[in-house]
């Protein structure tokens, strides 16, 4: 294809930062429609990447990152149509299709990186007890970077070897290992609540709990509900709430008059 | 590990406030909250660093009361990353207040959970695919301008919010406070049963895990219709199917019809027993008992390790990597 060792730092500097984009930071230079853009300028065909970036963008829309599900990876997808439609002279369409398997490839890292991210946590606690705030700071940028460096060198890694050798690489991934980190990472959460649970939790308050987890069971139930699903439940939590609050504070009110009255009534 | 967060600081003289600056440079740090993103606590690490500033000039007098802080500021955490600046806000104010440690940990639960709902229905619902939407058929149409317009947009709204959300709910915070420390017992009981209450709404929304298990269980007779046209002197030949009992001009079988087209050919309906397997999906059964009980179940297990068997959050990942990838190998997860 024959591209500069400067075009290929470039690139590897785009899917860098749109990589570290697409959950910090500004969260919107990671979008086709930007890297698209801005990879046709450096492999120097604007026009061709604007319209690989407007394609892919059309194809995305609903389909984002919500309530932590990881949709096929908009960043690789979308960085390497714009490569494959400039070096390779294909069509807009044609190129966004050729890089979904890239998309899938880019969604293996970042499962990758979260459960790798899981036991550091370990580390950031012990920062945390030390009273050691750098040590937080470092454990974010670090993150960071390999987000940035894993995506810059999956790209990179293409963007040198071509779209076939992208294909091999996707095929010989072993499905069965990917499903069972996915699925361990799906379960990461439950450490995290019973973590809540374990400080929160009393035992005149587990009634709450499963208050709480029935009835969102029953409002997921209901599919037009599933983006106000929270808000819906916590106006419920707060009612209960509320309630005990005004309750329990009549209560002491009220002992504190009893106790009082008592001890009149012993004098 | 051996580190187990205080309830109540040492210093509870409040601090003082926190100045104009400081609170911006905290909106300009939750950009990064999603920086350490793992899952297990999903944004801690993000948020803590994001308040840093805010905890480092509120406990600058006791290192210890700066451990509690940053240490229980590092447990599950996961709000919208566009709309973290409200909860930080409450959340500092308490702080700055030196509020008991379980009652700043039961607003922050409290906050995090309902806005996420509202965020995604703002940016990811609404205001991504409309700006985008256009954008993308200005990019398509050669418009250089696009990619511009769109982040322009996304931007101005993004930041607008963060910096608003921060002033007015740390202002708000600090305004309730007076409040609050009057029954401050009965308060953090009220916001612990919301925060539980939202635990367990989280544990049925957020629970991703089911099992893809399929069990045979034999076969069943399935009857699928066969509508056929044939000659008036074969009708005879499919007596068996048509009439109760095989006896023609006598009752038709259910389901069953003869139409003479007058032509010499008559259309026969019937119907014909095909076997077909029959599979049980271990996961349909679990739903009839409770959905989401494997989320429920797993919740409840980590929670029995951690508290009364004194297991780290990092063996208990440990388990979950096991089961998870034994598991997939077997494919009993659904993907």
């Amino acid at each position: 294809m024959g591209y500069s060792v400067l075009q290929i730092l470039l690139v590897f500097l785009i899917t860098f930062i749109a990589a570290i984009d697409q959950f910090s930071f500004l969260e919107s230079l990671y979008q086709p429609i930007v890297t698209g853009t801005v990879v046709g300028l450096v492999l120097g065909d604007v026009q061709t990447g604007l319209i690989v970036g407007g394609t892919y963008q059309l194809m995305t829309i609903g389909n984002m990152p919500v309530g932590g599900a990881q949709p096929p990876n908009a960043v690789i997808g979308g960085i390497m149509a714009a490569v494959l439609a400039i070096s390779l002279n294909m069509d807009a369409k044609v190129a966004v299709a050729t890089a979904i398997p890239f998309a899938l490839l880019g969604q293996y890292g970042v499962t990758l990186l979260f459960s790798l991210m899981s036991p550091v946590m370990t580390v950031a606690d012990r920062y945390a007890s030390e009273a050691n705030p750098r040590g937080i700071d470092k454990i974010n940028y670090l993150s960071m970077i390999l987000m940035g460096t894993i995506f810059g060198l999956i790209v990179t890694l293409f963007f040198i070897g071509g779209a076939s050798f992208g294909n091999q690489v996707v095929a010989a991934i072993p499905k069965q290992l990917m499903d069972g980190l996915g699925a361990a990472g799906g379960m990461m959460r439950y450490v995290g609540f019973g973590i809540l649970l374990k400080v929160m939790v009393s035992r005149e308050l587990w009634g709450f709990y499963f208050a709480g987890f029935a009835l969102a069971n029953i409002v997921a139930g209901i599919a037009s509900l599933s983006g106000s699903a929270l808000l819906l439940l916590a106006f419920i939590g707060f009612a209960l709430a509320f309630w005990d609050y005004q309750i329990q504070t009549r209560l002491k009110v009220a002992s504190e008059a009893a106790s009082y009255g008592g001890e009149e009534d012993g004098i | 590990m051996a580190y187990s967060i205080p309830d109540s600081y040492q210093d509870t003289t409040p601090a003082e406030q926190l100045d104009k600056k400081t609170l911006n440079r905290m909106v300009w740090r939750s950009l990064f909250l999603q920086a350490s993103f793992n899952y297990e606590r999903m944004q801690a690490g993000g948020w803590l660093y994001s308040i840093l500033p805010g905890l480092e000039k509120i406990h600058k007098n006791n290192k210890d009361d700066l451990a509690a802080s940053m240490s229980h500021n590092l447990e599950f955490f996961n709000t919208h990353p566009f709309l973290v600046t409200f909860v930080m806000g409450i959340v500092l104010s308490l702080e700055q207040n030196k509020a008991d440690i379980p009652t700043i940990r039961a607003v922050r639960v409290a906050a995090m959970g309902p806005l996420g709902g509202i965020g995604d229905a703002l940016f990811w619902f609404t205001l991504v695919p409309i700006t985008a939407g256009i954008t993308s058929n200005m990019a398509i149409n050669g418009n250089i301008a696009a990619p511009l317009i769109f982040l322009l947009i996304f931007n101005v709204a993004q930041f607008a919010l963060r910096f608003f959300l921060m002033n007015w709910s740390y202002k708000m915070g600090t305004e309730a406070i007076g409040v609050l420390t009057a029954n401050a017992k009965e308060f953090t009981r009220a916001a612990s049963i919301l925060g539980i209450f939202v635990v367990g709404s989280l544990t049925s929304l957020y629970g991703a895990t089911s099992l893809n298990v399929q069990i045979p269980n034999g076969q069943t007779n399935e009857p699928i219709e066969v509508v056929s046209t044939i000659k008036n002197a074969e009708v005879k030949d499919f007596k068996d199917k048509l009439y109760v009992d095989g006896k023609m001009d006598g009752e038709l079988i259910e389901g069953a019809n003869v139409l003479d087209l007058k032509n010499g050919y008559s259309q026969i309906t019937y119907h014909q027993d095909h076997m077909v397997p029959v599979t049980i999906n271990l996961q349909e059964i679990l739903d009839g008992i409770l959905p989401q009980l494997i989320p429920l179940a797993f919740t409840l297990l980590l929670y029995f390790l951690l508290s009364k068997k004194g297991w780290t959050p990092l063996k208990c990942i440990g388990l979950l990597l096991i089961i998870g990838i034994i598991g997939g190998y077997f494919g009993i997860w659904a993907v």
